[in-house]
Parts: structure tokens; sequence; C-alpha cells
């Protein structure tokens, strides 16, 4: 369990990192986009990109941050039902939500995979003034995806292993539904005034 | 047809599998029965096409906006004025909750941030002046909500991508409910402590030198929605670019502020990228699920199945809302949002309802949904806050006199649609 335990940290820090680039990336693009608006307004220049790149960067940023989500276990799931059932049976229901979860982003994967192919070969360039070669966005959206599936299926593996085990513990631990308490950390982690007695 | 796709996403929804997969199994799988899986061929470029889509770009923007303000440290601050202004009413600092979070909310697009930045601030004060707790309790889960409704809100850029409805109307349609919204809670707040007078702690000493005095901790966030919604408005700037010099005004904030550092921004990229993954997963699947049901006819199906119900346009509507409060009870917001309206807004539109109206109206319903139980995600973050623990039920119970409030919003935009339509026609027509 050990050699597990090492690979659920080590995907954690790359999509970790992964998050802060594309985190910080979002921010350069704030400020190219307020760069715009205050040529635009003040000086009547207009630029134009900002509005596509920062499209791009969104993309990539986004399909790169799916994994660092999943290992936080914040995917959206309704637990109505969940909180009142027996352990044995949410784990079950995590590795069936991941399984899930897996089918279909492997096809959406798959689909994008083709979609980058194409535009590699034909050679195709966005229809603006940047003439962007579309395959460059296309390939770090496409590699955060794959990342995505990568981290889906060790994860899948850890909890059917874990559930083979009778470990349902580690199961919560690592594919559960979060409670409302670990909810609230995560939203009000590193705030001002930190909620004292915790 | 149309049951059958139901029950299946109820049953894997409720299984709580990620809602994203129950959405994209479930397109892929319709695709696959009803039409040999043509449809889903194109789901790479389909996605693709979504993914870099610059109106979406305002998502990310909103939530980073919002994490800087957060450790930006002016949350305090802004309560502290608050008290100053409002907690001369009966009830008092209980107002000030629910000012804080209406002014919090205009400068951050979530309920959830709201709930939990203003409640992590207003909690200690409960205790020290003697409050009833579960009304003090429920005033706060109330007060955030007002994070969606209350521009900018990131439930309405959704409800204008899935619905093709324009966001700066959705934003205008947005402030006036906002305000009468923000004043019925703080009617049903001085009605309790009228009628309760224990509940309302103790009295807050204030002069008004120490109101003006305080004055300056409210620019911050007044300022910020003065160049965030004011720029949108004033055509200045579409809301991702108005999004984009709120998180550049937000920067300077913090730094001015010295708050700003490198770990700062890395824990706010996290908070970021983390919720707007989260969303986007959702969103994408059920904009692809939109697609399906647009091509199967599942829309025809249902207006036909209403028209033979033979209701008229209100009472259709009366039922709808009927719905949404109960679905409320079960189902997270933005999940009930995604799954709902592509199959509800074709017949609400062809019925002869303004989008915009509509998109208001769900807004509202799907404040009371995140403060209805058993699953209420402001009642969940309240109740984390508490320090000295206790039972559940006290914020569910604390929230009911505000849920009311809110069907009270819900009948007058019923009966007075210009509360929401008034500022937008103003404006764009």
């Amino acid at each position: 369990m050990k050699v597990f335990i090492q690979l659920h940290a080590l995907l954690e820090r790359i999509s970790r990192i992964a998050v802060w680039i594309g985190g910080a990336a979002l921010m350069i693009c704030a400020f190219m986009v307020t760069g715009d608006v205050i040529l635009r307004k003040f000086l009547s220049i207009t630029m134009s990109g900002s509005d596509e790149i920062s499209g791009y960067v969104f993309a990539a940023g986004t399909t790169w941050a799916y994994a660092f989500c999943l290992l936080h276990r914040s995917n959206v799931r309704i637990d109505a039902l969940y909180n009142f059932l027996p352990t044995w049976t949410r784990a079950v229901l995590d590795a069936v939500g991941l399984l899930l979860l897996l089918g279909y982003m492997t096809y959406l994967t798959d689909k994008s995979i083709d979609v980058f192919v194409t535009s590699w070969q034909r050679d195709s360039v966005s229809i603006t003034t940047l003439a962007t070669p579309l395959w460059v966005p296309q390939l770090m959206w496409v590699a955060g995806l794959c990342w995505f599936v990568l981290t889906l299926s060790f994860l899948l593996v850890y909890v059917l292993v874990s559930l083979f085990l009778r470990d349902v513990v580690t199961v919560q631990k690592i594919a559960g539904a979060m409670s409302a308490e670990e909810l609230l950390d995560e939203e009000t982690h590193g705030m001002d005034t930190r909620r004292r007695g915790r | 047809m149309v049951q059958w796709i139901i029950i299946i996403l109820l049953v894997l929804v409720l299984a709580s599998i990620p809602v994203a997969a129950v959405l994209g199994v479930l397109s892929l799988a319709l695709d696959e029965m009803y039409m040999n899986g043509r449809l889903s061929r194109a789901i790479g470029e389909f996605t693709w096409d979504k993914s870099k889509e610059y109106i979406l770009v305002a998502i990310p923007m909103f939530i980073l906006l919002g994490e800087i303000m957060l450790r930006a440290g002016i949350a305090k601050r802004m309560y502290n004025a608050v008290i100053e202004w409002l907690s001369w009413l009966p009830g008092g600092l209980m107002h000030a909750n629910i000012g804080s979070c209406a002014i919090f909310a205009a400068s951050s697009g979530s309920s959830v941030a709201t709930a939990a930045t203003v409640g992590t601030v207003a909690y200690p004060e409960m205790s020290k002046r003697s409050y009833n707790e579960r009304l003090f309790l429920g005033s706060l889960a109330a007060g955030g909500t007002l994070g969606i409704l209350i521009p900018p809100s990131i439930n309405l850029i959704i409800y204008g991508l899935i619905t093709d409805t324009s966001v700066p109307e959705l934003y205008l349609a947005g402030i006036i409910p906002g305000i009468i919204l923000s004043s019925l809670f703080m009617g049903a707040i001085v009605i309790a402590c009228r009628a309760r007078r224990p509940w309302g702690g103790e009295p807050v000493k204030t002069s008004w030198s120490k109101r003006i005095k305080v004055l300056p901790d409210l620019v911050p966030p007044i300022l910020l929605f003065a160049v965030v919604v004011g720029s949108i408005y004033a055509g200045l700037a579409t809301p991702t670019e108005a999004a984009s010099v709120g998180v550049v005004f937000a920067l300077g904030l913090a730094a001015w502020t010295r708050t700003l550092s490198v770990k700062m921004l890395k824990e706010a990229f996290e908070g970021t990228m983390r919720t707007t993954a989260m969303i986007m997963l959702i969103i994408l699947a059920a904009v692809f699920l939109n697609f399906i049901l647009g091509f199967m006819g599942v829309t025809q199906a249902l207006l036909q199945f209403i028209a033979d119900l033979g209701l008229t346009p209100t009472q259709t509507m009366i039922l709808l809302i009927i719905f949404y409060l109960i679905l409320g009870m079960f189902m997270e917001t933005l999940s009930m949002l995604l799954t709902t309206v592509p199959i509800v807004f074709p017949i609400v539109v062809q019925m002869g309802f303004d989008p915009v109206w509509f998109g208001i109206m769900i807004t509202v319903l799907m404040e009371a949904a995140l403060i209805t139980p058993p699953i209420g995600v402001n009642l969940y973050v309240v109740h984390g806050i508490r320090t000295g623990g206790g039972p559940f039920n006290d914020v569910a119970y604390g929230a009911l006199p505000f849920v009311v409030m809110m069907i009270v919003m819900v009948a007058l935009l019923l009966i007075f649609p210009q509360l929401a339509l008034w500022l937008p026609t103003l404006v764009y027509h």
C-alpha cells in the first residue's frame, strides 16, 4: 500500500503545480484584458487577441485542474442519501462513481485527441487576426484531459485495491464525498480571520 | 422516453455518482440508443468550442476575484463598519449580517463564499452579545444566498450561457430583487425580535462620529462593485472584461492592505482552479446533454405533455415553482440549474415568459434551495462555522423565516415582473 500512498502524493503534487501555473496564467490574462479595456476607452486603440488567448488559457487551465479537483474530492455529488448509507455501500458507490466518470472522460479524451491530431495534420489556424496554429492550445488542453484520465485510473485502482483489502477508511479518505466540515475548511482556507479551535 | 431519462438521472444522482459523470454517461447512452452514436463522435470538437468560450472566462475571473478579496482582509473591517450603520434596528447585529452579505455579494459571485466569509467574521459576536442562536445562524445562511442574486453572479452567467440570454441584462435584472430581498430578510428579523425581545441580543452603542469614522472601510467593496458592475452597464466592458478589471483592482487592494504574497496567491489560485474545474466539468457535460436532448425532441414531447394538461401559463409557472422548491430541498443548486433548465427553459419561453425574468425567478428559487433542509449547502457552511457545536436543526429552523421571505419574493416577482425587468428595459430597450 505504501506505493499507492506515495503515488497519490506525487499526483497531488504535480496537479497542484499545474493549478498554480493555470491560476497564474489566468491572472496574467486579467492584466492583458484590463490593458485592452483601458487602451480602448482612453486611447481608442483596439488591440485584439487578449480575448482569444484568455479563452485558450481558460480551456487548458481548466482541464489541468480537473485532477486537482478530483484528488481533493471536490467533484459535485449529491449526498442526500449517501450520508445515511452504511460505510460499505458508500465505498462501493465511490468506486462506481469513479468508474462512470472514467468511462465518460476516456471517451471525451479520445475524441479530443482526434481534434488535436486533425488540427496538427491540416495545420489549422484560428480565423482571427492572431491566426493561432490551433494545435498549440489544443495540445495543452488535451494534455490536461489525459492527465485527468491517468489520475482517475490510478484512483480507481487504488479504491478497488482498498476495497479488496476491506480498507473502507482509505476509500472514504481518497474518494468519499466531502462532509460539510471539510467543505467549509476548503472554502475558508487562508481567510483573514482564521476560525478558532480548529 | 422522457420519464425514463428523468428516472435514470434521479437514481444515479441520488446514488451520489458525480453529477458530471451522470450527465456525461447519460448523453452518450441516449445518443447510442436513439441516434446510433452519431452526435457523440463530435463531442471533442463540441467540448473544445465551449471550453474556450470568452463569456465563460468570466467564471474563473469572478472566482479569482472573490478568492483575493477573501484574503485581502477587508471582510472584518467591512462587517464592523456595517454594524455601526445597521445595528440600531431591532435585531442589531443580524442586520449587519444581512447588510454585509449584500455588500460582499456585490463583489463575489458565490453564495457559499459569501456565507463562509461573513459567517466566520460574525460568529464570535453572537455569543458575546447573547443573541438567539437559531435566528442569528439563519440570518447568516440566508444572507449568504444573496451572493447569487446580486451581481456579479456566477449562476447568472451559467444561466445566460445555457439559455442564450444576455448576462448584462440578467445582472441589471438582479439588482432590484436583490435589494428587495435583503429588505425582506431585515423585515423578518425586525418582526421576530419585536415578537420575542430577548432574541435581539444586547444593543450596540454607536454614535454618528463613529459611523463617519468607519466609512472608509466600506469604500473598497463599494468601489469594486462600481468598477465591475458599473463598467458592464456603462457599456465599457463585457462581463469577462469587467471581471478581469476586478481581479486587477482586487490585487491592488490586497497590495494596499499588505496581504499580497506569493503564498496568498498560490492559495487563491488553488481555490480558484478547484472551483472552476468543479463547475466546468458539469457545465460541459450539461451543455452536451442539452445538445443531445435538443436533437431527440424531448422538449417537444414535454410541451405536448403540458399542453395536454390544459394549464394556463401562470398555473404552469406555479407548478414549476413548487417543483423547484421541493427539488431544492434535495439537490445542490448548480446541478439543479444545469440538469433542469435545458428542459424547462424552452417550455417557459414558449408560454410567453421573459427569459431574463425567468433567470431571476430561478435564481431566487436556487437561493431557497441553498437554505432548505435536508440538503442546503449554506446551512452546512454556517453549521460548520459554529465552534461551540450544537444540533444541525438549529440552523435549519433559524433559516425558516427567511425561506418564507424568499417565497414572498417569488410571489412578488410573479405578480410584478417589472421588479426584474424594469432596469434592463430602461437601459437596453
